[in-house]
């Protein structure tokens, strides 16, 4: 990958950002309802409303606003938000570890189990063990995220109840180094199980087919023909070919660890991004919005050049164009 | 039977509002316990499994028929039941034909059957109401007349008023000679609000049975919300609409959702009433001299409200909370805020709750079923922070028993409520507030006047949004002595005596000078180890916010209504 094509990505990336950013401004301002209509009450006066639309500068022009908006994107300063009024950076990043923790382990398990089952499953085409599996991963891929959440919360935070239903930590937490970390673990497992459970079907399936082609490959009986054993010819030549698209899948969901996962959020009660995301959205929190979406493009937009590069890494073809 | 059903089970939630009047327990001393924790569970069913399985005791604000079935059948758990402030209501757009024909919204009216939409949707858990005050309101007017259900009335009052049933079972206009045009019903969407939905169905059947084509439309709350608040030169963009009000202890909706000033872009008389009659009481409403001309004026209110009908109340919820009888007692009932579920405005639970094996002492757990926005007292507006609030601050300078509502003196030992002439020579009024001289704030600083004068001017230099209603009419105040003072505003309105308070203590916020970015709760006391700059005077005092996971708060050693004092 030459020089050049690094800087021609590296533009297009801001030209796409600058779009994102654009429309992110624009859309929330066009949506119905803005966040001062949205409070329902008898005592919220039309002069009240208008003492809050001076609050969060709703009063300015939109150009104003624009360019205010503009520059707070620059320099990562997002505001308070109109909700809460505080710091929107400060309650992201206060965030960002428990949906990092949640999603981080559930997408390592995801993308491990799905793998690596998918792998194993494809050289057992048409056994039961993989008629089940498939059934099952299908069966799990399918079901709604709360629902198994729920299912789990019943299970294992009342019938049998042996896990804690919410948060991250006991109340009060324990004191020893050890036992916060246990306390910590013992409080994951059930969001991480659920999340893991709904989403590592798309990997198992998505590995599996593609191994499946690859096996039927003419490289792959030239492999055999040469005497290669049943983990070579699967691991050295079957699964290589079929490494560059997920190692670019990889890249492609690594934004979403940070967009969180409002269902398990809530059903766990995890003080999360997903949940935050929603609410400021659904409430029209227009700092808060804004914040977030604009970390998420650029997360989007550097993954997808880091898989650009990891591509060439992996796939030698590419690499040496 | 359905019918009997309905009216068995709203009677029950009725006679059990009333009957705490008389088996209501409660002191103005305490708390008992030593701290309450209030662990933060987001999830619905989450919350019932933690109640069940004892991770917490108090859980507010049951509102599903299927949890509070479920919560009855477990033996270990009681749930309290008290009629609410609260209203979920029909809105009409008066300012669009048929609907600007009070004949036609009367006979609405008359065709809804509140019980078979109670029974229905809710399994008969909320209360009838055809009243624009509850019931639990001291100011409900028991003799309106009001519109119950009777079709065969509904159809007749349409007949008599000239719009006969035309061929297609839809009725004519007499104006127009013509059928009346499609009207429709703005809901939420079944999958924000299912009942809401299901009862904007209903209703249009209910419509659609006397001749007026009406069918419901559910879409998303925002878009309603654009659409019944922005005014288009003199006309909004909905025939109708339901959606429920929160009301206070005062009815002083009756001004903010009707008078005609507030039919302008942002303000809430979305159904467009104009009627100087009406307009008339409810400015007596707002502003009376003394509480029996509101009562004389809310009653006035009410009976023409009842006869313009630009809603049609639909049902009151009533607040059900749930406690885990095996392990706490002493959940007070308050007429129209419930035990647990608003204690910014009842301080009775926090006060009275104890441990049944534990006369003094022990740990409450309380949940919080959404993390606390801001613990700011002047920019927190969210219910959980309220919760919060309610503990630290406690009721102020006075306080509503659970019973009957009335007013007691808790940190003003009296008040006396007067007259005077504005510099520019208007009437307005003056609150005189004897103040008791052994509260505290939670630093150990003695309360007086000289925070109440700080707390209301502050209010006002900072143009505080939350309090506009406590500032926007202040002028000054005297201070007497340093436990007397004499607050001025430049209107004459009754409800000022409720306005006043001195939650901000003076010698930690006259050092802040943008009230909306100071973070008390996060900032160390200046003086005192292990306090924040969150002080009040209330029960409790602030001790921790473990963002995401709980709240602790912990009972004030010096509490001026303590056990000990």
């Amino acid at each position: 990958m030459s020089r050049a094509y690094f800087w021609r990505r590296v533009g297009y990336g801001l030209i796409t950002l600058f779009v994102i950013v654009t429309f992110n401004f624009v859309i929330f301002r066009v949506m119905p309802g803005d966040p001062v209509s949205l409070v329902l009450s008898p005592e919220f006066t039309p002069e009240v409303k208008e003492l809050l639309r001076e609050m969060y500068g709703l009063d300015k022009p939109l150009h104003t606003q624009y360019v205010l908006y503009l520059k707070s994107m620059i320099t990562f300063d997002f505001g308070r938000s109109f909700v809460t009024r505080q710091p929107v950076l400060g309650e992201l990043l206060s965030r960002l570890p428990n949906t990092l923790m949640l999603l981080g382990t559930s997408f390592a398990l995801n993308v491990f189990i799905g793998v690596w089952l998918g792998t194993k499953m494809a050289t057992r085409q048409g056994s039961r063990v993989e008629m089940g599996v498939t059934g099952i991963s299908l069966f799990l891929n399918a079901m709604p995220g709360f629902f198994i959440g729920l299912l789990l919360l019943l299970a294992f935070g009342y019938y049998w109840p042996i896990f804690p239903i919410r948060g991250t930590m006991s109340v009060p937490p324990p004191t020893e180094f050890w036992a916060i970390i246990l306390d910590r673990v013992h409080h994951l497992i059930l969001p991480v199980t659920a999340v893991t459970l709904s989403g590592y079907g798309s990997w198992y399936l998505y590995t599996r087919n593609n191994v499946v082609g690859a096996l039927g490959q003419d490289y792959v009986l030239t492999a055999r023909a040469k005497g290669l054993t049943q983990r070579e010819v699967l691991y050295r030549h079957a699964f290589r070919s079929v490494l560059p698209p997920i190692v670019t899948l990889v890249f492609l969901s690594l934004p979403g660890l940070i967009t969180g996962a409002v269902i398990t959020e809530t059903i766990f009660s995890l003080y999360g991004v997903g949940r935050y995301l929603v609410d400021a959205t659904l409430q029209q929190d227009y700092p808060v919005v804004q914040g977030c979406f604009y970390i998420i493009a650029l997360a989007v937009l550097v993954c997808n050049l880091l898989a650009d590069l990891v591509y060439g890494l992996v796939d030698p073809r590419i690499r040496l164009r | 039977m359905r019918k009997l059903l309905t009216f068995v089970v709203a009677l029950s939630l009725l006679v059990s509002g009333a009957a705490f009047a008389q088996s209501v327990q409660w002191d103005t001393k305490g708390p008992y316990v030593d701290e309450i924790i209030l662990p933060i569970i987001m999830d619905q069913e989450a919350r019932l499994i933690a109640l069940q399985r004892g991770d917490i005791y108090v859980l507010p604000g049951l509102t599903q028929p299927s949890h509070i079935d479920r919560l009855m059948a477990d033996p270990n758990v009681d749930i309290t039941v008290s009629p609410g402030y609260h209203m979920f209501y029909l809105a009409m757009n008066m300012r669009r034909a048929p609907l600007n024909d009070v004949v036609v919204r009367r006979a609405l009216a008359h065709a809804i059957d509140r019980d078979e939409i109670i029974l229905s949707l809710f399994q008969g858990y909320m209360l009838p109401l055809a009243e624009f005050v509850p019931p639990a309101s001291p100011f409900f007017n028991p003799d309106t007349d009001v519109a119950y259900y009777d079709p065969e009335l509904a159809k007749q009052i349409l007949d008599d008023a000239g719009y006969r049933m035309g061929p297609n079972g839809i009725r004519i206009d007499p104006r127009t000679g013509q059928e009346l045009r499609e009207m429709t019903i703005l809901t939420p969407t079944m999958e924000v609000a299912p009942t809401s939905a299901m009862l904007g169905v209903m209703v249009a059947d209910a419509a659609r049975s006397i001749g007026l084509p009406v069918k419901a439309e559910p879409m998303d709350f925002n878009v309603i919300v654009e659409r019944i608040s922005t005014d288009l030169g003199g006309d909004r963009d909905f025939d109708m609409y339901a959606l429920a009000w929160g009301l206070g202890r005062f009815p002083t909706h009756l001004y903010t959702l009707f008078h005609s000033s507030f039919d302008v872009d942002g303000g809430d008389n979305n159904p467009g009433l104009r009627d100087p009659e009406y307009d008339a009481a409810a400015e007596k409403v707002w502003t009376p001299r003394n509480l029996d001309e509101a009562m004389e004026a809310a009653y006035e209110a009410q009976e023409i409200l009842s006869w313009l009908q630009p809603y049609v109340p639909l049902y009151s919820r009533p607040y059900m909370d749930a406690f885990r009888k095996d392990i706490v007692t002493g959940y007070v009932p308050h007429l129209g805020f419930g035990a647990a579920s608003s204690v910014s405005n009842s301080i009775w639970t926090p006060l009275n709750i104890r441990l049944v094996n534990q006369e003094r002492g022990g740990s409450v757990r309380w949940v919080l079923e959404q993390e606390p926005g801001n613990l700011n007292v002047l920019v927190g507006t969210s219910a959980y922070d309220a919760r919060i609030f309610g503990l630290v601050y406690g009721p102020g300078l006075i306080a509503a028993e659970p019973v009957h509502n009335e007013d007691i003196p808790w940190e003003a030992e009296r008040w006396e409520v007067g007259t005077w002439t504005t510099p520019e020579g208007n009437e307005g009024t003056k609150v005189t507030y004897w103040l008791r001289k052994d509260v505290t704030w939670h630093d150990g600083v003695p309360f007086t006047a000289h925070d109440i004068e700080f707390t209301m001017e502050y209010l006002k230099a900072q143009r505080v949004p939350k309090y506009q209603a406590a500032w926007s009419n202040y002028s000054h105040s005297e201070i007497i002595d340093d436990y007397t003072i004499t607050v001025y505003f430049d209107n004459v309105s009754y409800w000022h005596t409720y306005n006043v308070s001195g939650f901000l203590a003076k010698h930690i916020w006259e050092n802040v000078p943008k009230f909306d970015e100071f973070e008390p709760w996060k900032t160390p006391h200046p003086t005192v180890p292990g306090l924040t700059m969150m002080i009040g005077t209330g029960p409790f005092v602030f001790k921790e916010y473990v963002v995401g996971e709980y709240v602790r708060v912990e009972r004030y050693e010096d509490f001026w209504a303590g056990l000990d004092r």
